[in-house]
């Protein structure tokens, strides 16, 4: 079965002022096909169409052109979300919520019953290691908890598919280390687990395979085991070309 | 439909946490009470005076929190990004869209019912004749002419990338639909035929907020029949739905 499957997808940005309108592409003629399960990295620079290519698949922008499928399924498609846990790349959530409200409410959303969502709601509350600060409002969540919680919000219905947009991004060294434990342990647990980052080195710690994608293309894809820690060398080759 | 009501619960419960919500109640609390000043040298019509003050200043604070609130609706969380999560759920946009502008009607609803609270309280301890039923009309007439500014709002929010121009567009219908007559008088008078027809097309396309003024006619409120303030009803839920509805399909293309 494939688990994402994309198919020369284009994606223009156009930005209109009064006078005239930009256009800027995000993405040209990408293909992707994941097929495994395990950690897949997709590795490149700011801008280079990371963020996008997960909104495509989340159906929050749509594609000029081309299909995008998740599990053989089209997408934009409701039932496929049930199946998905996405980590934004900056959390921003509701401030005004305590963190468990704001996980009942996701949990509501992810069509969770009531014994399961409360089951749920206090797992991923404990698999992040949030439970002490449950009560705690998220407008006094430091960055790194604001992360975690945000990592929990993606794991509520207990998905077969995460999309993480740079998981580290902006964290401390502890909490990149806990960021890539978390990942490590849903690997285990036989999740596909598709992130993107610039972090070369947090790439290959925690990747089966990596696509390297510049200005909108992917470059190439790589299984890190075989690159014997030359990834940096080769990415830097890679967008040089 | 659950959902539905669980973004509304959750929209209202952000709201009233918000500290703003607080602020301008108590502003608007404020106001209210400083109608007894007015009320001293009115003579005679110092209930009337407190009444006009307490009406004006409900609807004023109202208008506030529903501009307001519209904008934090979409606008907002486009810009600090919260929708995103919410919608990468398995959540119809059209739902979600609902749930909000429900949770802030709520809010508009609870915040009208406090301010008039305050303004019977008022009106009770200055010991003027209180008839209730044309106030409670006055009032929920107020709280349509909410609904509908909302509405528009929401609508031309789905237009706009920032949060500034969502509030002056909103504000300016709001100032052009209570001068509905005035336009309608301005374009019979005009004989250039293009402009007669843009200031046609201005009075038919405007919502008319002169229908809701029944605060201005709460002396000769035997003028309002059922029909009037059914056609009034109608007339706001039609609107308001019609917005809502292209609203909903504006939502629906836009990139988050």
């Amino acid at each position: 079965m494939g688990i994402i499957r994309i198919e020369n997808v284009r994606k223009i940005y156009i930005r209109k002022s009064l006078w005239n309108a930009q256009k800027k592409i995000a993405l040209e003629n990408l293909n992707l096909d994941i097929t495994e399960k395990g950690v897949f990295g997709l590795l490149g620079l700011n801008g280079s169409g990371k963020t996008t290519t997960i909104k495509l698949l989340l159906g929050l922008v749509f594609a000029d052109s081309g299909n995008l499928f998740i599990f053989d399924e089209k997408i934009p498609n409701l039932e496929i979300r049930k199946k998905i846990g996405y980590l934004p790349e900056a959390s921003y959530f509701f401030k005004y919520l305590t963190a468990k409200e704001l996980l009942f409410f996701y949990a509501e959303l992810s069509f969770l019953s009531g014994k399961e969502k409360q089951k749920r709601v206090e797992y991923v509350l404990e698999f992040v290691g949030l439970k002490e600060a449950e009560k705690v409002r998220l407008a006094d969540f430091s960055k790194g908890m604001l992360q975690r919680i945000a990592m929990a919000q993606a794991l509520l219905s207990n998905p077969d598919l995460l999309l993480l947009d740079e998981p580290t991004g902006g964290l401390d060294p502890v909490g990149i280390r806990k960021m890539r434990e978390l990942i490590l342990r849903l690997r285990d647990e036989g999740k596909t687990v598709f992130f993107s980052s610039h972090f070369i080195s947090e790439v290959e710690k925690v990747c089966k395979y990596v696509g390297i994608l510049h200005k909108g293309k992917l470059k190439k894809t790589l299984e890190v085991s075989a690159l014997n820690g030359k990834l940096e060398d080769i990415f830097i080759q890679t967008i040089s070309e | 439909m659950r959902k539905l009501w669980v973004v509304a619960y959750y929209t209202a419960v952000e709201s009233i946490r918000n500290k703003v919500f607080y602020i301008t109640l108590l502003f608007a609390l404020v106001v209210i009470s400083s109608s007894i000043i007015f009320s001293q040298i009115s003579g005679e019509v110092a209930g009337r005076v407190i009444v006009d003050v307490g009406l004006g200043a409900i609807e004023l604070f109202a208008l506030l929190i529903a501009i307001f609130g519209v904008v934090r609706l979409i606008v907002q969380e486009i810009e600090n990004r919260t929708i995103s999560v919410v919608l990468s759920k398995p959540i119809k946009r059209s739902t979600y869209l609902l749930g909000k502008y429900i949770g802030i009607s709520g809010i508009i609803f609870l915040n009208i019912l406090i301010m008039f609270s305050g303004l019977v309280i008022l009106l009770f301890i200055k010991g003027e004749e209180i008839i209730l039923s044309p106030l409670i009309l006055a009032v929920s007439f107020i709280f349509l002419k909410m609904l509908l500014i909302m509405a528009i709002g929401l609508f031309f929010s789905l237009f706009s990338t920032s949060s500034i121009s969502t509030i002056a567009v909103t504000f300016m219908i709001w100032v052009l639909g209570h001068f509905s007559n005035e336009i309608k008088f301005l374009s019979e008078g005009m004989t250039m035929f293009l402009s007669k027809f843009l200031m046609r097309g201005l009075y038919y396309i405007l919502p008319n907020f002169q229908y809701f003024n029944f605060k201005d006619f709460l002396e000769c409120s035997f003028l309002f029949s059922g029909t009037n303030i059914f056609l009034v009803i109608i007339y706001a839920v039609t609107y308001s739905v019609i917005l809502i509805c292209f609203s909903i399909f504006l939502f629906s293309r836009r990139e988050v």
